[in-house]
Parts: structure tokens; C-alpha cells; sequence
């Protein structure tokens, strides 16, 4: 009887532990619905996935790159390389869409192959040589623009087919998002190309006995982040017919919103543990709390408490749980209460 | 990691060889940052006859100062194998803004809430990373998020003036001239900075507690297993932190006459730049104060050849940004060839 | 478990379609609702016995009847200002040709929304007063000049009956995206936008043209192109500004020597008009007058006076002038530094009115800044929309009086407002 019980608590905090980035979403969710004004409509849940598609580029990133164990704190300053290179090309070196989306990822990604390189070959620190890269990159972000924005000037035509709603709730932009959302999701869930980077993350020594190219998985990583990043900018600037060189360089930058979603989402900085789709959920969690509090009328200072507050409150759970199986490990349960009943 | 292990094999090899270059090298992991800083001051004579001046020198180090205080305390941080405080740049418009309210009790007890109020945000971040284990950059950067909500809601978004908080009392001014007062000509905050660092080195070198840090810097489980009182030793090096960043806030607020939740923006990477190009690695235990003078230093004169040479703010980024990695490749590389470092 | 809670967040989304499919179409506002609202709101006591027209009426009447001359901010200076007109030139056939130095390669930039344009999509002004308006203020971010501006903009909707709400993306475009979508979605009156970028204002702009809001541009100078879709722009006259400050300080130092330039935070049209104002000005008025070099050190005190002591050492006697595009961490730096190697006659401009700056211009250390009520800057935008829902005629650009506060009149502009 105790047995089943006990074992019936367990599968509860467990379904909480696992699913809790879920469960976070949904109370949110019902909360902003039941009581923000103007919150549960369909343009304005439209406006939130439309806001998250920004940084759910990053976090897909992020969190491949976390789950190798490593950091990229360059996905911004990549962003925005990938902004200004879409607009620039289309509009001061006559090139088309296409083409221009496509070096704009090329760029980001080589941008991540210099950070795989130095981080695996130069066996640098990932937040150092990801910290000098994101200097570097900004720096030529502004040499390109000469420290002002580009426009399409007055070419909206893909502008607009980004942002038009094709099936209810879903822009064109957002749909793009989500299928990359889900086709790394599957590749990192069910493909042998995906579940080898759990394992350098989990443990580098065994995987490289397993016979995974280490090195060669974690500059994977860190290319997939530096092109995604670069597609989220370009994407963004597309929608918003301009890309602005400074994104982020003030107030939270979307940089630490892919990184708190990332974490929130539930994967560990250690590496081997996380997933793209829950780090997509985590996005919407921030954005709902954005938004709700936005259509409630508080100021900035409330939206930036809450989600240190949400992002302080995950991190302790997380640690807390670590910390009480730390303390319990090892203890035979059987034997202790063999002598209290003695 | 084959390779690594053939590395290993033959460096022990050749172990007449390793003697020699082994010493150079232990000297460039040390104080290798000392060595880029020669050849910039080289560079910097070449360049322009004003930049080799006595004045010039002590600009550098003028700037560099609240910085330097700044990472004298985040250094332990490091040094522990917490990567860095996130919260530091929060900590020191806290220390700032506090003291400035309560300026009107006098500037000696103002002072003290002031750090005080610091010190709490270190005595948070210790206690819920040292003794729950919580991922120590990710805590902190929540923690900058919450402190910042907070101050922003209690001062409604507004900056406060010490002259203005002290109602023209002399407490207000005798806190703007913190950072303006002189000893020799030289503001006092570079004798702080050098005190703090000169102490630190001491701290982490010479006492049971720095040796102690350093153990949990290489290892903490082993640490743990030898009998050291982990938590509280993290605890002590955030306090440390929060002291030096409420300290810095305080010379920053005073040296901008204002009082405001942005005071100490950007000084969280500066200071892990600083803190790394001087020789200590992010996987901690290893490093010392000598060379986190050496960084805030580097970072100084760099900035300083690039405005003579007459770079723009753009190319200037560029410069830092690969400079930086390429002297922390120094430190490394040297490290991993003394067979000392497998990061 | 997985499953099931793949299912529950579907069933989530599903109802959220299923609820709210019927209005995808973006909200847009009528023409017409906005007045019928607000005449209904303002006027329910006197609705019933008197017509439709004559309850709008009355309310415009009692509109254009209120006195907002007697509305001050905290400085004391009245806050609804009489506006200024500026000179507009010839725009040259090809701006960007010409040289940097030319104050005409500009022109796009500092005269955005004068040119003959277009206006597309503006919708008709209710004519029927301002009072029971319902506007929503989207500022660019935390600062507290924009606190102050925010303060201003309160003052001044509360002096002419209309309802406010003031949102903040904390300098995120992508933030300042969303709300201008929940701003739409909140059907207002009309819409204040302070664009965070002038270049990515034009999509922002479109966006709400589009949903039939009306809505005036503010403070930051968006592209010309913006300009088609807002009934207008208000805020200060920065480069007419910097081309005034540097009149003054050239001659103060006689026409000739050397200037360097503490340059804005690139991104924004400060980043342009604080530097290339003045220099360009001087290019053309003042040919012995020379750029020793521009740099961009942020907001922060000990980076600029690093600087600016690089440069004392660097550029020795041949520095006689330092322009700053901020009066107060900037202009600590400049100052604390030229104090220190003993160079006070090194005369410093700055753009300001910040309490930092307006106590240096008291003690003399600063030459000169500019007048820029953070208070009426937000109070203008107001007026404006005021102006409109009263059916006055509304010049598409409102701009703030300039003037150069100088030792001998700071008085008049004390206490400051931020």
C-alpha cells in the first residue's frame, strides 16, 4: 500500500519536473486569458507569436549549443549581421531575395563555424570566444551600415507577405518558425545526427569512445546556431522592411531573452538535457508575461521584475531538486526504517 | 583526445626540453598579459610622441579603476569556478542609489547602508549557489532582472541627485568628491583599486581560505569529500564580490553626481574581460591578482593606442573583440602544453 | 504524460482559433466609431435632451474652450508652447551625392516630413474636441528624460480632457513591434509613437495607417518616407539645434581651431544631427575651424573622460572645442578630464537641459547647451492630436523653440526636469 503511494508522489513531481515548462504555459496562459484586458483576442495572440518567432531563432540556437555544454553569447550581434546583410544586399547591391536571405545565412554561419573553431581547435572557453566574436561582429555590423539602418525603401511587397495571417493566428513568418521549430525538434529527438549531441553534452569522453567526432558535433552546433540566428534577423527585417544595426545593445536584449527561455524551457547549462520545442514553449511563456502586463498598463519595471522572478524561480527549483536528491542519495530507505522499528 | 594524450606523451619525453620552455611557459600562463602590454606600449611609442608620458600612464590607470575595483572582488568569483557575478552591474547602481537617499543621515552611515544594501544582493547569490547549487551565471542574471524591477518601481523610473537628497547639505557634496579627491595628483580611487588587489592576491595566495577556493575552483566534489566547508566558502567569495561591485558602484554614482538604475550598465562583461585576459581561466583555480591588474590595464591602453592611432568607434570593437581572444589563446595554449589544463 | 500534454496545449490553441477566429481581420477602426464614442462619453448628461450634433458640438465648443495656457511643467516654463516654423531650403536633386561636409547631404534627414509628400490613408479629423479622447503614448525606452516626457505628455492630455495610457518597450524594436499591434488592438483615438529606429518607423507607421488609427510621430525624427502615413511630427529641433550651439561656440573661439565630436550611440538620428550639425555647419560658415576626430564612448562618465584625455594628450593645444551629444555623463567626462590636465579653456557644447548640464552652464564650465524641455516634448505630440480632434489646421511638423541656454539666462530654466 505505502509502496504505491509513494511511488504514485513520485510520478507526480516527476510529471511536474518533466512537463513543467508546459504546465507554466498553460497557468499563464488561463491567467492572462481570464483577467488581461484585451489580451485574448486573435490579433493579439497573432502580435505574440509574431514576437516570439524573433527569439525562438536564438533559443533554437541556444539551446543546441547548450546542449553540448557550450554557450553562444554571439546570437545577437549575429542577428543582426543577418539583418543588415538581407536589406543590404537587396537594397544598396541589387541582389534578390533569395539570394540575399541565403548569404545572409551563409554569413551567420560562418560566424559559427569561427566560434566552433576557436572553441574546439583553439580550446577556448565558449563564453570567451563567443564574447570576443559578439565584439567583432557588432563592430562590423556598424562598419557595414555606417552606424544607421537600412530600408527597403518602399519595397514592402515580402514585407507584407510575411506578416499576412495565411491560416488564422499564423503569419507566414510565424509558420516558418514553427517548422523550424519542429524540424529541429525531430532531428534532435530522432535522428542518430541529433541524439550525438546529448551525448558530448552529457559526456564528451564517452561519446568520443563512442565514436562521435566531438569536435566536429560541437561546431555542428554552433553553425546551426550562427545560421539560424542570422535567418531569425532576416526574417525580422524583412517583416519590418529594415534592419536596425543595434538591436539589443540596450534594455533586455534578445539575447537574455534566448537565454532565460532556453533555461526556463528546462535545458541545463551543463549540457545533455533539453529540447528545441520546450525552449519554443518558453519563448511564448515570456511573451505572454510581456504581453498580459503590457495590456494590464504596468510599466516597464513590473515586466522586467517578472521575469527575473520566473527565470530566479526555475533556476531554484531546478537546484533544489538537485540539492535534495544530492542529500538523499545513497540513503537505504528499507534499512533506516528497519532500525526505527527496532 | 587522442591527440592530447600523444601531446602529454611527448612533452614527458622530452623532459630536458620541457624544463626550459616549461619555465617560459609557466611565465607566459602567469603574467603573459604583461607581455601583450609591453609590445602595445612599444607600438604606442611608435606611434606618437605624446603616448610614452607620465600623464598619459596615469590616465590609463585612472580609467581603469573602477573596473580594477570592480574585478578585485568578481576575481573570486572566477577564481571559485563561478564563471562571474551577472548581478554586478544591478549591485552597484543598488549601492549607489541607496546611498544617495539616505545621504541625509550623514554621509559616513549612508556609506554604510549603502554597501550594506550591496552586500545583500551577495549574501542572496551566495547562499542560493553555494549551499542550492543553482547555476551561477543563470541566478545571477535573474537576480540582476528582480533588483533592477524593484529599484525602477521604488524610484518610479527616475534618477536622484546627491545635492538635491541632502537638501544642499555639505554630505552631498562630500559624496560626489569621493572620486574626486587626490593624493599626489592621482585620484584615490587607483590606491583603492591597488590595495583591493594587492590584498586579494594576498587572500587567494597566502591564506587557508584561498587555498581552499582554489580546491573548489579545480574540483568541487573532491573538495567537498576533503572536508572543506564548501557552501560557506562560496558564500564568502560572493560577499567578497558584492563588497568590491557595491564599492565600484559607489565611486561610479559619486563620479556621475547621479543616482539611477543604469549606473553600472555593461560592466558585467567588461569585468569578465578584464578578469580573463589577466590570466585567470573560467573553469577557476587557476590565475592571480597580479594579472587581473594587468588586464584592466591592457584593456586601458588598448583603448587609449586606438584613439591615437585615430581608429573609429566601429574598428575599435573589432580590435578589442579579437585581441581579447587571442590573448586569452596565449594563456590557454601556454597552460595546455605545461600539461596543466585540459579546457 | 507526453501525450496528454501535447493534447491539453493543443486543445489550448484550438478553442483560442475557434473563439477568436470570427475576428482575424484586423480590428480596424472606423472612421466614424472613435467620434461617436467619445462625444457619447464626454456628453451623456446632455445626450438626452439635445440631438446627436448638437452634444458634438457642444463638446468641441468646451474643447476649444479650454485654457492650457496656464499649464506649466515642473520647471516652471509653460508647457504648451507656441510653436516654431523653420526655413525650409530646396532639396538638392541627390542628397547622398554630395560631400558629408555639405549641410544639404543631410537634407533628408534633418528636414524629413517639410518635403511635398503625399499623405496616403489619413483619416478625417472628427472635429468634435478633444475631450474624451482616448490616446495611447508608445515611448522608445527607459530613460529619464523620457520619464520626464512621459510626466509632460500626462500633464498636457489631462489639460485637454483626453484619456492617456503610456506603454514602454525598453528600447527592443521587436517589443515596440508587439505594442504597437496591442495598441491597434486596443482601438484608442489615436496613436503617439516615438520610433525606436527612423528607418524601421515606416513599417510601424504603415502598420497603423493601415488599421485606420491615426496617429503623430514623436521625438525621434522618422524617415521621410514615415511621414506619409502620420498626420504628423513632433519634437525637437535637433539639427536646427546643434546649428545654433555651434554658431555660438565658433564664435567664442574666433572662427578657427580645432573640434572634436563625443558622438550619440549609433542607431538613431541623435548619432547623425549631434555630430554632423555642427560640423557640417561650421564647414560651411567657419572654413578655419577643423575635425580633429569623432568617437562614440556611450553614456558613460569614465569611458568619455578616458577619451577625452586620450585626446588632450593626443592632440595637445590644437584641441580648442569639444562637442557633446549629452549634458550630463558625457559632459562629466569631458569636463572632470580637461579639470584634471588643467585645460578649462577648452570650451564645451552639449545637448541638454538636464540638471547636470544646467549646473555646469551655472558654474561656467560648460560654454553652451540646448533647450530641450523633455516635459513640452512630450506635451507637443498632445497638442497636436488636441489640434486635430479640434479640426484646427495641424502643420505636418510641430517643432520645439529652440534656444541655446548660456550662463547668463539658466536661471530662467531652473529646477530642471530630470
Amino acid at each position: 500500500m505505502r509502496k504505491v503511494k509513494e511511488k504514485g508522489s513520485k510520478g507526480i513531481s516527476y510529471f511536474v519536473d518533466k512537463y513543467r515548462i508546459f504546465i507554466l504555459f498553460a497557468i499563464l496562459l488561463i491567467i492572462s486569458i481570464a483577467f488581461a484586458p484585451n489580451f485574448f483576442n486573435a490579433f493579439n495572440l497573432t502580435s505574440i507569436m509574431k514576437g516570439a518567432s524573433l527569439y525562438i531563432f536564438l533559443a533554437i540556437g541556444m539551446t543546441i549549443v547548450m546542449i553540448c555544454g557550450q554557450l553562444d553569447l554571439s546570437v545577437q550581434s549575429v542577428m543582426n549581421l543577418g539583418a543588415v546583410l538581407v536589406i543590404g544586399l537587396r537594397t544598396w547591391s541589387g541582389f534578390g531575395w533569395i539570394w540575399s536571405i541565403l548569404i545572409a545565412i551563409a554569413a551567420g554561419a560562418a560566424m559559427g563555424l569561427i566560434n566552433g573553431l576557436i572553441v574546439t581547435k583553439g580550446k577556448i572557453h565558449s563564453f570567451i570566444t563567443t564574447l570576443g566574436t559578439m565584439t567583432i561582429t557588432s563592430g562590423l555590423v556598424f562598419l557595414y551600415t555606417h552606424g544607421g539602418s537600412i530600408s527597403t525603401e518602399g519595397d514592402f511587397a515580402l514585407g507584407d507577405l510575411m506578416d499576412q495571417t495565411l491560416i488564422p493566428l499564423f503569419t507566414l513568418r510565424v509558420i516558418i518558425t514553427v517548422v523550424a521549430v519542429l524540424v529541429f525538434s525531430l532531428i534532435l529527438n530522432r535522428t542518430r545526427f541529433g541524439r550525438a549531441f546529448y551525448m558530448v553534452g552529457g559526456n564528451k569522453d564517452t561519446a568520443w569512445l563512442a565514436g562521435i567526432n566531438t569536435n566536429r558535433k560541437i561546431t555542428t552546433a554552433f553553425i546551426i546556431s550562427g545560421s539560424m540566428a542570422a535567418l531569425g534577423g532576416a526574417l525580422f527585417a524583412i517583416s519590418q522592411n529594415s534592419a536596425v544595426p543595434n538591436m539589443g545593445t540596450k534594455g533586455i536584449s534578445p539575447l537574455m531573452v534566448a537565454i532565460a527561455a532556453t533555461i526556463i524551457g528546462g535545458t541545463s547549462m551543463a549540457g545533455g538535457k533539453g529540447g528545441v520545442f520546450k525552449s519554443f514553449v518558453a519563448v511564448l511563456t515570456i511573451m505572454i508575461i510581456f504581453n498580459a502586463l503590457t495590456c494590464f498598463g504596468t510599466g516597464y519595471e513590473v515586466q522586467v521584475f517578472a521575469n527575473g522572478l520566473v527565470l530566479a524561480a526555475v533556476v531554484l527549483y531546478e537546484a533544489l531538486a538537485i540539492y535534495r536528491a544530492d542529500k538523499i542519495k545513497g540513503i537505504r530507505t528499507e534499512l533506516l526504517k528497519e532500525v526505527q522499528n527496532k | 583526445m587522442n591527440k592530447k594524450i600523444e601531446k602529454q606523451g611527448s612533452v614527458s619525453q622530452n623532459i630536458a626540453h620541457e624544463k626550459q620552455s616549461g619555465k617560459i611557459l609557466d611565465i607566459t600562463s602567469r603574467f603573459g598579459v604583461y607581455g601583450i602590454l609591453i609590445v602595445l606600449i612599444i607600438a604606442g611609442i611608435f606611434i606618437n610622441s605624446n603616448f610614452f608620458s607620465l600623464n598619459n600612464f596615469k590616465n590609463v590607470i585612472q580609467a581603469g579603476a573602477f573596473l580594477g575595483i570592480l574585478c578585485a572582488g568578481m576575481a573570486f568569483i572566477t577564481y571559485s569556478g563561478h564563471f562571474a557575478d551577472m548581478s554586478a552591474p544591478i549591485t552597484m547602481a543598488l549601492s549607489g542609489i541607496v546611498t544617495i537617499s539616505c545621504i541625509s543621515f550623514g554621509i559616513v552611515p549612508a556609506l554604510l547602508i549603502g554597501i550594506g544594501a550591496g552586500v545583500l544582493v551577495g549574501v542572496i547569490n551566495g547562499i542560493v549557489i553555494g549551499k542550492f547549487k543553482a547555476n551561477p551565471i543563470i541566478w545571477t542574471l535573474a537576480m540582476n532582472f528582480v533588483v533592477s524591477g524593484i529599484i525602477r518601481w521604488v524610484y518610479s523610473n527616475k534618477q536622484i541627485y546627491p545635492d538635491v537628497e541632502s537638501g544642499g547639505s555639505i554630505a552631498g557634496e562630500m559624496f560626489t568628491n569621493i572620486s574626486r579627491t587626490y593624493l599626489w595628483g592621482i585620484p584615490i580611487s587607483v590606491f583603492i583599486m591597488i590595495g583591493l588587489l594587492l590584498i586579494g592576491q594576498f587572500v587567494l595566495s597566502k591564506t587557508r581560505y584561498g587555498k581552499q577556493l582554489k580546491i573548489i575552483g579545480s574540483n568541487i566534489d573532491t573538495a567537498k569529500l576533503t572536508g572543506i566547508n564548501v557552501s560557506r566558502n562560496i558564500l564568502i567569495a560572493y560577499i567578497i564580490a558584492s563588497f568590491a561591485a557595491a564599492l565600484a558602484g559607489i565611486f561610479v554614482t559619486s563620479f556621475g553626481k547621479v543616482g539611477a538604475y543604469y549606473n553600472g550598465e555593461g560592466y558585467d562583461f567588461r569585468a569578465v574581460t578584464a578578469i580573463v585576459i589577466g590570466g585567470m581561466t573560467l573553469s577557476g583555480g587557476r590565475g592571480n591578482m597580479i594579472g587581473v591588474l594587468g588586464g584592466v590595464l591592457t584593456i586601458g591602453i588598448l583603448s587609449n593606442l586606438m584613439t591615437f592611432i585615430g581608429i573609429g568607434t566601429f574598428e575599435q570593437q573589432i580590435v578589442t573583440g579579437a585581441i581579447f581572444i587571442l590573448i586569452v589563446w596565449i594563456n590557454s595554449n601556454s597552460l595546455r602544453k605545461l600539461g596543466r589544463d585540459d579546457a | 504524460m507526453k501525450k496528454i500534454m501535447f493534447i491539453v496545449i493543443a486543445l489550448v490553441m484550438i478553442t483560442a482559433v475557434v473563439l477568436t477566429g470570427c475576428n482575424t481581420t484586423t480590428p480596424a477602426v472606423e472612421a466614424d466609431a472613435p467620434a461617436d464614442d467619445a462625444g457619447d462619453a464626454a456628453d451623456d448628461a446632455t445626450a438626452d435632451d439635445a440631438t446627436a450634433e448638437e452634444a458634438e458640438m457642444s463638446n468641441l465648443d468646451k474643447s476649444l474652450a479650454l485654457n492650457i495656457d496656464s499649464v506649466v511643467g515642473s520647471d516652471g516654463q509653460p508647457l504648451l508652447l507656441d510653436l516654431e516654423k523653420k526655413d525650409v531650403p530646396e532639396r538638392p536633386a541627390d542628397p547622398d551625392a554630395l560631400p558629408e561636409e555639405d549641410p544639404l547631404h543631410w537634407y533628408d534627414m534633418e528636414y524629413a516630413g517639410w518635403g511635398a509628400m503625399d499623405k496616403e490613408n489619413i483619416p478625417a479629423s472628427p472635429a468634435d474636441g478633444s475631450i474624451g479622447k482616448k490616446v495611447i503614448v508608445i515611448i522608445n525606452g527607459d530613460h529619464p528624460y523620457l520619464t520626464a516626457y512621459s510626466n509632460g505628455a500626462t500633464i498636457a492630455a489631462e489639460a485637454y480632457g483626453m484619456d492617456i495610457q503610456i506603454m514602454s518597450p525598453n528600447w527592443d524594436l521587436n517589443v515596440q513591434n508587439q505594442q504597437v499591434d496591442q495598441a491597434i488592438n486596443a482601438k484608442p483615438d489615436m496613436i503617439i509613437l516615438i520610433p525606436l529606429d527612423a528607418k524601421a518607423a515606416v513599417t510601424q507607421f504603415r502598420r497603423i495607417n493601415d488599421a485606420g488609427v491615426p496617429c503623430i510621430a514623436s521625438n525621434m525624427l522618422p524617415e521621410a518616407e514615415a511621414m506619409k502615413y502620420v498626420i504628423g511630427w513632433a519634437g525637437p529641433d535637433d539639427w536646427g539645434q546643434f546649428r545654433m550651439l555651434a554658431d555660438v561656440l565658433a564664435e567664442e573661439i574666433g572662427g578657427k581651431g580645432g573640434v572634436a565630436y563625443v558622438q550619440h550611440a549609433p542607431g538613431g538620428s541623435p548619432y547623425f544631427a549631434r555630430c554632423w550639425g555642427p560640423l557640417s555647419q561650421f564647414a560651411a560658415n567657419y572654413p578655419d575651424i577643423v575635425t580633429l576626430d569623432k568617437q562614440a564612448p556611450g553614456f558613460e562618465a569614465d569611458k568619455t573622460k578616458q577619451l577625452v584625455s586620450d585626446w588632450i594628450t593626443k592632440f595637445g593645444d590644437e584641441l580648442t572645442a569639444i562637442v557633446a551629444a549629452d549634458d550630463s555623463a558625457q559632459a562629466i567626462g569631458i569636463i572632470e578630464a580637461l579639470k584634471e590636465a588643467g585645460r578649462e579653456d577648452v570650451k564645451v557644447i552639449a545637448a541638454g537641459n538636464s540638471k547636470i548640464g544646467m549646473d555646469y552652464i551655472a558654474s561656467g564650465e560648460l560654454l553652451a547647451i540646448s533647450y530641450q524641455s523633455a516635459e513640452a516634448d512630450g506635451a507637443t505630440p498632445i497638442k497636436m492630436a488636441a489640434d486635430w480632434f479640434n479640426g484646427l489646421d495641424v502643420d505636418p511638423v510641430y517643432y520645439l523653440p529652440k534656444h541655446v541656454i548660456t550662463q547668463a539666462d539658466v536661471a530662467d530654466f531652473l529646477p530642471a526636469q530630470w
